[in-house]
């Protein structure tokens, strides 16, 4: 099988990009990715302009105001795209399923893709705002960081789909930045997504204010629930608990 | 098994309860169990425990409604979390301790230890 079959992108038709900042918000630890991802394009007014669909996702679509869509999406307005997923993406479609997006990113002729994520922190409780650390998979993107003065993550492993989307964005020649709020280990946390999407505003001047995504944080902690458990559940197969350990080359 | 199991069962019932996320981690000497309560204020937090197992009852500040959700369930209202946990060793229920911050409780509970000390001959 084709690896183009195993992962289709949809797009809608008469869609023109603009050399598009791409933002990657998939389910992953404290459920940053997507609680940022999901505000930004409430808040920006992002319409639908595709989705992503595998036969390796599980067989479940979503209904919202009595519309049938497929549980990951892709929205914008041309100059910027978000990629938000409602569900887990199962481990053993990260590799077909970053390989086909990162495809189609050079595709489309984006000029930097950002996926956030969350850094767990067994201290989260203690924290009233989380540091964003971020990891640049090239040179250049590296150079614009410390430009930008951002926290770099300087040793340790990465886990997960976004890890790969790193990856396979430098085999494209994509420069990429994946910012990683301090959060929760295994609870959802909104807090850490308003973090994330302030340190955004380095890379993307949205102008998009937090306040409510804090003072909404518990009824979206509420609403996250499940979505959170099933990462959870998740987690072991996605090897995140190596995000943990000490590489042994470590300098 | 049981996490097929749990893949299976709801979060919530129709008795107006939702089940919390919870973590339960073994800290050597004892247990550690926290649980995510949003909407929930200490004072609205009750605890129970055993030697072996621990349940947690927390009536949220503002009731939840959600309408136009599913087929069965198309209005439904949850008024507090709710959760028994069988705990993985038997603990000292009179030792333990609870702290609630920022919507996490935390609850610690000291395993049954007998120590013997042994001697290196």
């Amino acid at each position: 099988m084709e690896m183009e079959e195993v992962v289709r992108i949809v797009e809608e038709e008469g869609v023109v990009h603009k050399n598009p900042i791409v933002i990657a918000g998939l389910p992953d630890v404290g459920l940053v990715g997507t609680i940022a991802a999901s505000y930004i394009v409430d808040k920006m007014g992002y319409k639908e302009i595709g989705y992503v669909e595998s036969d390796l996702f599980p067989p479940v679509m979503v209904i919202h105001e009595g519309k049938l869509k497929c549980p990951f999406g892709i929205y914008g307005n041309g100059s910027v795209i978000v990629l938000l997923s409602e569900v887990v993406v199962p481990p053993n479609a990260i590799y077909p399923l970053t390989r086909a997006l990162t495809a189609w990113i050079k595709e489309i002729g984006a000029k930097l893709v950002i996926p956030i994520t969350g850094l767990p922190v067994e201290n989260r409780v203690d924290i009233s705002k989380p540091e964003v650390f971020a990891v640049g998979n090239s040179e250049a993107a590296v150079k614009e960081l410390r430009e930008k003065q951002m926290e770099l993550l300087e040793e340790g492993f990465i886990a997960g789909t976004y890890a790969i989307m790193l990856r396979e964005c430098r085999k494209r020649d994509l420069n990429a930045i994946s910012l990683l709020a301090q959060c929760f280990p295994v609870y959802p946390d909104p807090g850490a997504a308003a973090s994330a999407i302030e340190s955004l505003e380095m890379f993307l001047k949205l102008g998009i204010d937090v306040g409510e995504l804090l003072e909404k944080g518990e009824e979206i902690k509420l609403k996250a629930r499940d979505l959170m458990r099933q990462i959870n559940l998740s987690a072991p197969e996605m090897q995140k608990g190596v995000e943990q350990d000490m590489p042994i080359m470590y300098r | 098994m049981e996490i097929e199991r749990r893949m299976l069962k709801a979060t919530w019932g129709y008795d107006g309860n939702l089940e919390p996320l919870y973590e339960v981690e073994d800290k050597e000497d004892e247990i550690l169990v926290t649980f995510d309560l949003p909407r929930v204020r200490k004072e609205n937090v009750e605890i129970n425990t055993t030697e072996d197992t621990v349940e947690v009852i927390a009536k949220m500040s503002d009731a939840v409604c959600w309408e136009r959700w599913g087929g069965i369930q198309k209005k439904i209202t949850f008024q507090a979390f709710r959760k028994q946990i069988r705990l993985p060793e038997k603990i000292e229920p009179e030792k333990a301790a609870a702290s609630f911050k920022n919507g996490i409780l935390r609850i610690t509970l000291p395993k049954i230890r007998r120590k013997v000390f042994i001697p290196i001959e």
